[in-house]
């Protein structure tokens, strides 16, 4: 009787007692523990043909209980560059270790001190849009500039609203994302919704239901609406770099599915799987691509989406000031806007501002 | 929605046998009011935000909890309705503190417990019977990228059993109490493992809302108290000691609090309406 009262309270009261994992700054249960949550939760072995295992022999010797935590540290990242993945990084407070050649082993076609020359200092800036009317100085024709920096920076319906208005005008609009490393997708689906004419399927997303590298949801079909607001449907050009990343690269996918759309500039830089963050024993922070985001065509775009019209910055033109993306999105939307006949360009304003 | 529907029924259909029986007179049984302030530890898992990490966070627990303890007219008035407001806010950390976790829960819980006066000895009274309890909240993660919060919900039902003891030391009135609660079948909210809320608000939202009980949650509640009149107030100390455990959508989730609690205790005549009308006995400073 004693015995089952002792049961009876101990569940009662010391269920308290939690087991845990507990801090060490061990580094074979450091290594142990980062390759296991990789193992369990990321979402690209398959399609990157990593041999996780693989990766695990060839990093295991490399632990020893006598190595300083930065020592670990530089080995535990090298694991997780192999993995080829700009989402995927190793936090502690002295450094973060991350993969980056996506964007460093190529030119950035994108200088700021040259886009500073055509935004001049009388731009306007809307929430996360820098924006310009830019002219032709034979022809006195208009195109709409805007520059969106990062998705982390906030943009409101109201932004869009009066920036659309202010290229009422404009035959076209060059819509630049370059360096953009992405931030929150509820921005990418905002603006993008602004150039939609009709419900439009943009993409699939799935996640991870089990521990097994292949154990996933069925992807499940993601559809964009056009905002009921403003919307631009004259010709357009969406400028890329290999800097545009994550949410610009989602922006990118669904933009150019669009007829009025055309990139222009040099690939994207990729990065379709939705991060997720855990930890290491020792308290370090990883960062790890959980959920594959498939474009419209149900494939991923990890490692970037090629360009409608390949254009890269040459040396000369560097030295000289110019944007050759800038110069040829102009000259491409010129070009667009002629082909379309007065009664087309009629209706798309119509149905743009209602007019 | 529809399993919190037929739960609720449910529980209502438990309750109507008892209110066919009622016919006493209606006496103006008086209320049992607290307000307790407590502060405590806290000790946190969620495998949502640290996926595969199996880490705990530890650290402290503020709460609020208002408690109103009535006998009503069911069963002659053997029944006792219990209401329990709570509000509790932590901020805990992981081991090496590099990262915190902030959470916040909100409950109501409604219960009617059957009172035995006088059981083995004098002045101890047994209360046992159900409680609906509403909750939700939240845990969140400072650290995160896509998944910074888990988001909590859960309707249950619950076993609850109590006992009260008012005994004197030196002609000293004390009373202490000891009350357990349990849920044992329920319906609650839990995101799948891996899917970030961002895919919800897409509309992915298949299986979210799961039926609970002891096979994936357990959580109990237990509650002393000790009653102690002081000049023409009565102090009421206590201990709660609460466990919410559940392993849902491949989310294991812990939360656990040891809480101690210091509030007042007040004992009043609620009248309105008619009632108020009826009686000669209390004069208003407003009616």
């Amino acid at each position: 009787m004693k015995k089952i009262l002792i049961l009876v309270l101990s569940c009662l009261f010391l269920n308290g007692c939690e087991k845990g994992t507990t801090y060490t700054t061990s580094p074979r249960e450091n290594f142990e523990a980062l390759w296991k949550i990789l193992d369990q939760n990321y979402c690209f072995f398959g399609y990157k043909d990593i041999d996780w295992n693989d990766i695990y022999y060839k990093y295991s010797p490399l632990i020893q209980d006598t190595m300083s935590r930065f020592e670990l540290f530089d080995v535990l990242g090298d694991m997780l560059a192999e993995l080829k993945d700009g989402h995927t990084n190793l936090y502690s407070s002295f450094d973060m270790a991350r993969y980056w050649n996506w964007y460093e082993d190529y030119p950035p076609n994108y200088y700021k001190d040259i886009q500073d020359l055509y935004l001049g200092t009388d731009y306007k800036i809307a929430g996360g849009l820098k924006y310009k009317i830019l002219s032709d100085a034979n022809s006195e024709r208009k195109i709409g500039y805007a520059y969106y920096g990062s998705f982390t920076n906030g943009i409101s319906e109201s932004n869009l609203d009066y920036m659309f208005l202010h290229f009422k005008e404009c035959d076209g609009l060059i819509f630049d994302v370059r360096n953009n490393g992405g931030g929150a997708l509820t921005y990418s689906e905002r603006i993008a919704s602004r150039f939609l004419s009709e419900k439009t399927l943009t993409g699939y997303t799935q996640y991870k239901n089990g521990n097994g590298h292949d154990d996933f949801t069925e992807p499940k079909a993601q559809h964009l609406s056009p905002s009921d607001r403003i919307r631009w449907l004259r010709p357009t050009v969406l400028l890329t770099n290999r800097h545009t990343y994550s949410a610009g690269n989602d922006f990118v996918s669904v933009m150019r599915i669009l007829d009025q759309v055309t990139t222009l500039g040099d690939k994207t830089g990729g990065g379709c799987g939705l991060p997720f963050s855990s930890e290491l024993p020792n308290g370090w922070g990883v960062r790890f691509s959980a959920c594959p985001m498939y474009d419209a065509n149900k494939e991923l775009t990890e490692f970037g989406i090629e360009p409608d019209v390949k254009v890269l910055m040459d040396r000369e033109e560097i030295l000289s000031g110019k944007d050759a993306l800038i110069d040829a999105a102009f000259q491409l939307l010129l070009k667009q806007s002629d082909s379309l006949n007065v009664e087309t360009k009629s209706k798309i304003s119509s149905e743009m501002f209602g007019y | 929605m529809k399993k919190a529907t037929c739960l609720i029924l449910l529980f209502c259909c438990c309750l109507m046998p008892l209110r066919a029986q009622s016919d006493k007179k209606d006496i103006p049984w008086s209320t049992n009011e607290s307000t307790m302030l407590g502060f405590g530890g806290y000790n946190i898992h969620d495998s949502y935000l640290s996926p595969s990490a199996n880490m705990n966070y530890t650290g402290w627990v503020a709460r609020v909890m208002n408690e109103r303890l009535k006998m009503v007219k069911l069963v002659d008035y053997r029944i006792a309705r219990q209401q329990i407001i709570n509000v509790e806010f932590g901020s805990t950390h992981n081991g090496a503190e590099t990262a915190h976790e902030y959470a916040g829960f909100v409950d109501y819980s409604l219960g009617y417990l059957y009172r035995f006066d006088n059981v083995f000895t004098e002045g101890l009274r047994f209360l046992t019977g159900a409680s609906a309890r509403a909750q939700a909240g939240f845990i969140y993660n400072t650290r995160n990228s896509n998944n910074p919060a888990s988001g909590k919900a859960d309707l249950d039902l619950n076993i609850s059993a109590m006992a009260i003891y008012g005994f004197k030391i030196k002609n000293y009135p004390v009373t202490v109490r000891y009350q357990g609660e349990m849920p044992f079948m329920g319906v609650l909210f839990s995101i799948h493992r891996g899917e970030p809320y961002y895919f919800l608000s897409q509309g992915d939202s298949d299986g979210i809302v799961r039926f609970s009980s002891f096979n994936n949650k357990f959580a109990v509640r237990n509650y002393i108290t000790m009653d102690l009149p002081l000049g023409s107030f009565t102090v009421r100390l206590g201990y709660l000691n609460s466990i919410y455990r559940t392993d849902v959508n491949g989310i294991k989730t812990h939360v656990i609090s040891n809480t101690a609690m210091i509030g007042l205790v007040k004992e009043f005549v609620s009248f309105g309406g008619k009632r108020l009308k009826d009686t000669q006995r209390y004069s208003s400073a407003y009616y």
